[in-house]
């Protein structure tokens, strides 16, 4: 029989030692519609999946722990709709005390008599001991760092699957160490000996469990602040993760950002392997600021004939190609639309920008290439995040420049540089179009009027409107409201353009203000948000002539500093 | 409404200014406080005027005497806090009046920007934002039970560390047995320690014996409003019905509170029939919302019954063992443990309320709620009661979208009228 449980709580060990095949829930995806016709869109995505796999079948009873307020309803939900099923759920005290083992204890005596009930399975004091035994020598340790170079991460927060770790790594992690609730965080006391009755060593298993390294949903949770000290002296950055609608762990997020001076990188999945893109965009670039970089771009000081370099950004509404030689000129650049296809877009904004500059593809040495699409830019011949590619950019126009405010078609960032120009933070909006350009554009085409027009246009507003939606498709509607309640178009740019900034400001406030500013990416050319954001911070922001163009500027100076690099070698 | 906007500009622009926003708190506080002591709200009855007016005293004593206040979440066992002359700042009421000044957003925000979740309740996100910038003022203690909803220890705890001041978390187990009974009277008992610790004050023991003893004369007040319910109108706000929310559990015991009961049961023979239709709140309300002021505020209309959160625990109480009857008080809480329990409560409080329908809030990030709320619809549906589910925000109005809210609403109750 196989039993699917969600929590490192569950006797796991006990179950085993009885013949029952324990399997850890790790759904891939979720069935919207299931899980809203049972519960509602704002329960934890974790649990959605959960209720989408349970549903799926392939298991003959699932035991849950009273983990969180979305499990107690997943709990109940599955109790009402599964019911030829046997669904359990533990009632696990947050405390630790002996009591609190003591109460746990009978918790798991209970489920073991259910056991018996249900399916006949006895439980025998001595076979469990025999089990566990063996286990414990076979397991070894956990999260011990291998010792070899290169970066290592921490994971942390909120329970993480294998795909993820997969994907810190492909993002450029060499080690990745669990810390969440799938690691194996357990800490077993010595075992009772082989005389021991059934009350004391589902006491002593009772008690390993409770007193385990605990999770942000116990009440006492000191040994945390342990284990984080351990961690950060063990890794070189935490990746700290997040589930939609899981709050539990944001807090020690918080704590960690204001009381360590460790990098940390907060990302926030909804496991599922949707956001797979964004995830390596961000992690790689987290990866890459750990490493460290130099910045001076120096020239190659061999041959007659200048060499030549490419950058170029393939982002989701353009692509953008800048040609530079060895001196840092640009020779050319050109800005396409990515249309379907993310090779043709990038095909043809290089052999634009060539023409433009009079060369062939054979001149160009060194090809590096940023932005979503970067992976799949076939003449390439280096990756790179765009988001150290901006602060390269950035700060090569201006190197007074401590942040950025990147406002692309689907996403914003701001990007934190040191006196040297190294990436040492950034933050990232969430997967939703809040506060970008295509919100924007979605606004534009309600109110009938050319996105490039909307700057201009704003500067004859006379009313203040306060556009209260931060979502694309509420805002919308908000538009809509305020052109039936005939609101001057002006008015709703201006109101619009200050919902844009406070978005941005909401974001950069994450990592605290430093000048100078330079905005770059589509929405800086539109002067109405500018100004409201210097507003906002009362401060001048550096728009660049080309604001499209740092991205594909800085991978080019990345792809000199490589022709560089291996010179010196 | 001018002179609130007005208000909440002069608060918003003193975010930086922690003692100044307080002191246009507790002066706006205290200007209400005079004007419901002075003049009646003739649209309710006098009760209700008399409710009002001890729902800003509740929320202006921690502000006012800060070092004698305690933080405390709304299923905190506050009894103790009374019986040891301990001002309560309820996080959920402050937030409401957060709501009510029209500046929840900037601390909601400034919640944010610190790292909090934005998917987290917004009530608890107001709370943090005020209490991170220093506008609350610093409390003695913190009190939070892990009753109901997930945010409770993981906020105060985490306010706890950022202001250094201690706090008890009550962990309240899922099941009433023996044991769970005896672990709950335990903590109490640990907590009041540590209360004399923090606070210097000694905890009199027959003095929370007569807290819960008015206690159980409020519960029997309840129970006959109640049965008047049944027949009677009583036309009151949102605004009110959260008040008694407040009253019902923060200040459960207090004289103040069972003065209001007196008085409502006293006025209930001479409240008229209802000839409304009559609809029953799941969850907390949110009093801002116009579509919903439209149709229920002083209405003959459309009456609100009530929130099942204000009947939780209507219970006999044994004062004579004070620290058990609160842990089985809390055990037994009608929310707490499966969902079933609170389905059949609500049941059981249908049968005597007889309804026309059922309305369910889906707060922002309250999982605890929104999660089970298909298995209320299907138990009503299975009787026939009409259910209509809103979602909102009763502490962040900026996730309250009236256009959806008002055709639901409107829908539901043309429905009704059928």
């Amino acid at each position: 029989m196989i039993i699917g449980y969600i929590c490192k709580y569950t006797p796991v060990k006990l179950l085993e030692s009885m013949s029952i095949e324990c399997v850890r829930i790790e759904p891939s995806y979720i069935d919207n519609g299931i899980a809203e016709a049972h519960m509602h869109p704002n329960v934890c995505t974790y649990v959605k999946g959960v209720l989408t796999e349970v549903f799926k079948g392939g298991y003959d009873g699932i035991i849950l722990v009273n983990c969180c307020d979305s499990v107690r309803r997943l709990y109940d939900v599955l109790k009402n709709a599964e019911k030829g099923k046997m669904i359990y759920m533990l009632d696990l005290p947050r405390k630790s005390g002996d009591q609190s083992v003591a109460m746990y204890a009978s918790e798991i005596k209970k489920l073991v008599q259910t056991f018996t009930d249900f399916y006949g399975k006895k439980f025998n004091a001595q076979d469990f001991i025999r089990y566990i035994s063996t286990e414990q020598e076979n397991a070894g340790q956990f999260n011990m760092p291998k010792g070899n170079d290169g970066i290592r991460l921490a994971i942390m927060g909120a329970r993480c699957n294998s795909s993820l770790i997969d994907l810190l790594k492909k993002a450029g992690a060499d080690e990745v160490l669990n810390y969440t609730c799938t690691g194996n965080l357990l800490n077993f006391k010595p075992l009772p000996d082989f005389s021991a009755g059934e009350q004391d060593i589902i006491e002593w298993y009772a008690g390993s469990l409770i007193r385990s390294i605990p999770c942000m949903r116990m009440a006492d949770i000191d040994r945390r602040r342990d284990m984080l000290k351990d961690i950060m002296a063990n890794v070189n950055g935490i990746v700290y993760h997040t589930i939609k609608f899981c709050e539990f762990y944001s807090y020690e997020y918080s704590y960690i950002k204001d009381n360590c001076r460790f990098p940390i990188l907060k990302i926030e999945t909804d496991f599922t392997q949707g956001s797979e893109g964004q995830l390596i965009t961000r992690i790689g670039a987290f990866v890459e600021s750990l490493k460290g970089s130099n910045n001076k771009v120096e020239r190659p000081s061999h041959g007659t004939r200048k060499t030549i370099v490419a950058g170029i950004d393939s982002g989701s509404l353009s692509t953008d190609v800048v040609i530079l030689d060895e001196d840092c000129n640009i020779l050319s650049y050109s800005i396409v639309p990515t249309g379907a296809s993310i090779v043709d877009s990038a095909n043809k904004a290089f052999s634009q920008s060539l023409k433009r500059a009079g060369i062939t593809p054979q001149d160009v040495s060194f090809i590096v290439s940023t932005g979503y699409g970067r992976i799949n830019i076939p003449f390439a011949n280096k990756q790179v995040t765009e988001i150290t590619c901006h602060g390269k950019g950035a700060y090569f126009l201006n190197s007074n420049i401590r942040t950025i405010i990147d406002i692309g078609g689907q996403d914003s960032k701001v990007i934190r540089l040191d006196e040297d120009g190294n990436v040492v933070d950034f933050v990232m909006n969430d997967r939703c179009s809040a506060g970008t350009g295509r919100f924007l554009e979605v606004m534009a085409k309600a109110l009938e009027i050319p996105l490039e027009k909307m700057g201009e246009e704003a500067e004859k507003a006379t009313e203040d409107i306060n556009i209260t939606s931060i979502c694309t498709v509420f805002a919308e509607s908000e538009v809509i409201s305020l052109i039936a309640q005939n609101k001057k178009r002006a008015d709703i740019i201006k109101g619009l353009h200050n919902s844009v900034a406070s978005k941005t400001i909401g974001l950069l406030d994450r990592l605290g203000r430093k000048g100078a500013y330079m905005m770059t990416g589509g929405v800086a050319k539109n002067r109405g948000v500018v100004e409201a954001i210097e507003q906002r911070i009362g401060d001048k922001v550096h728009i660049p002539a080309e604001p499209q163009m740092v991205g594909a500027l800085g991978a080019a100076i990345l792809a000199l500093q490589e022709i560089k690099a291996k010179h010196v070698k | 409404m001018d002179l609130v906007d007005t208000y909440a500009r002069w608060i918003k622009k003193n975010v930086d200014d922690p003692e100044m926003v307080r002191k246009l708190i507790i002066l706006g506080l205290k200007a209400e406080h005079a004007y419901f002591s002075l003049f009646r709200d003739k649209q309710v009855p006098r009760s209700f005027n008399y409710l009002n007016k001890i729902g800003v005293e509740f929320i202006l004593n921690p502000l006012i005497y800060r070092d004698q206040s305690a933080w405390v979440n709304l299923f905190a066992p506050t009894e103790i806090l009374h019986a040891m002359d301990i001002y309560p700042l309820c996080i959920e009421a402050f937030s409401s009046f957060l709501v009510g000044f029209h500046c929840e957003d900037v601390y909601v925000d400034y919640a944010q920007r610190s790292g909090i979740s934005d998917t987290l309740c917004s009530y608890h996100k107001g709370f943090i934002g005020a209490a991170l910038t220093g506008l609350l003022p610093k409390p003695k203690f913190m009190i939070t039970s892990s009753m109901l909803c997930d945010a409770n220890i993981s906020t105060f705890r985490y306010l706890s560390w950022y202001h250094h001041i201690p706090m008890y978390s009550i962990d309240v187990p899922l099941e009433y047995s023996q044991q769970s009974i005896s672990y709950l009277e335990k903590q109490l008992r640990e907590m009041v320690k540590m209360l004399e610790e923090a606070t210097g004050k000694k905890m009199d023991e027959d003095k929370l014996k007569d807290v819960i003893k008015r206690e159980n004369k409020i519960h029997a007040h309840m129970n006959r409003y109640i049965d008047a319910l049944r027949y009677k109108c009583h036309p009151t706000t949102l605004t009110l019905e959260m008040y008694m929310l407040f009253i019902n559990h923060t200040f459960m015991g207090t004289q103040p509170t069972l003065n209001f009961y007196e008085m409502l049961t006293n006025e209930l023979d001479s409240f008229p029939h209802s000839r409304a239709k009559r609809v029953f709140w799941v969850h907390i309300v949110p009093f801002y919302p116009n579509a919903l002021k439209r149709y229920f505020n002083y209405s003959h209309r459309y009456e609100i019954l009530g929130l099942d959160l204000n009947f939780d625990y209507l219970e006999e109480m044994d004062y004579e063992n004070p620290y058990r009857t609160l842990a089985r008080k809390m055990l037994l809480n009608n929310n707490n443990g499966p969902y079933q329990r609170k389905v059949d409560s609500i049941m059981s409080i249908v049968d005597r309320l007889q309804p026309d329908g059922i309305i369910h809030f889906c707060q922002w990030g309250c999982k605890q709620s929104v999660g089970g709320m298909m298995l209320l619809k299907k138990a009503l549906d299975e009787r026939g009661i009409p259910f209509l589910a809103l979602d909102g925000d009763g502490a962040d109005r900026r996730n309250h979208h009236e256009g959806q809210i008002n055709t639901r609403l409107e829908a539901f109750l043309e429905m009704l009228d059928k």
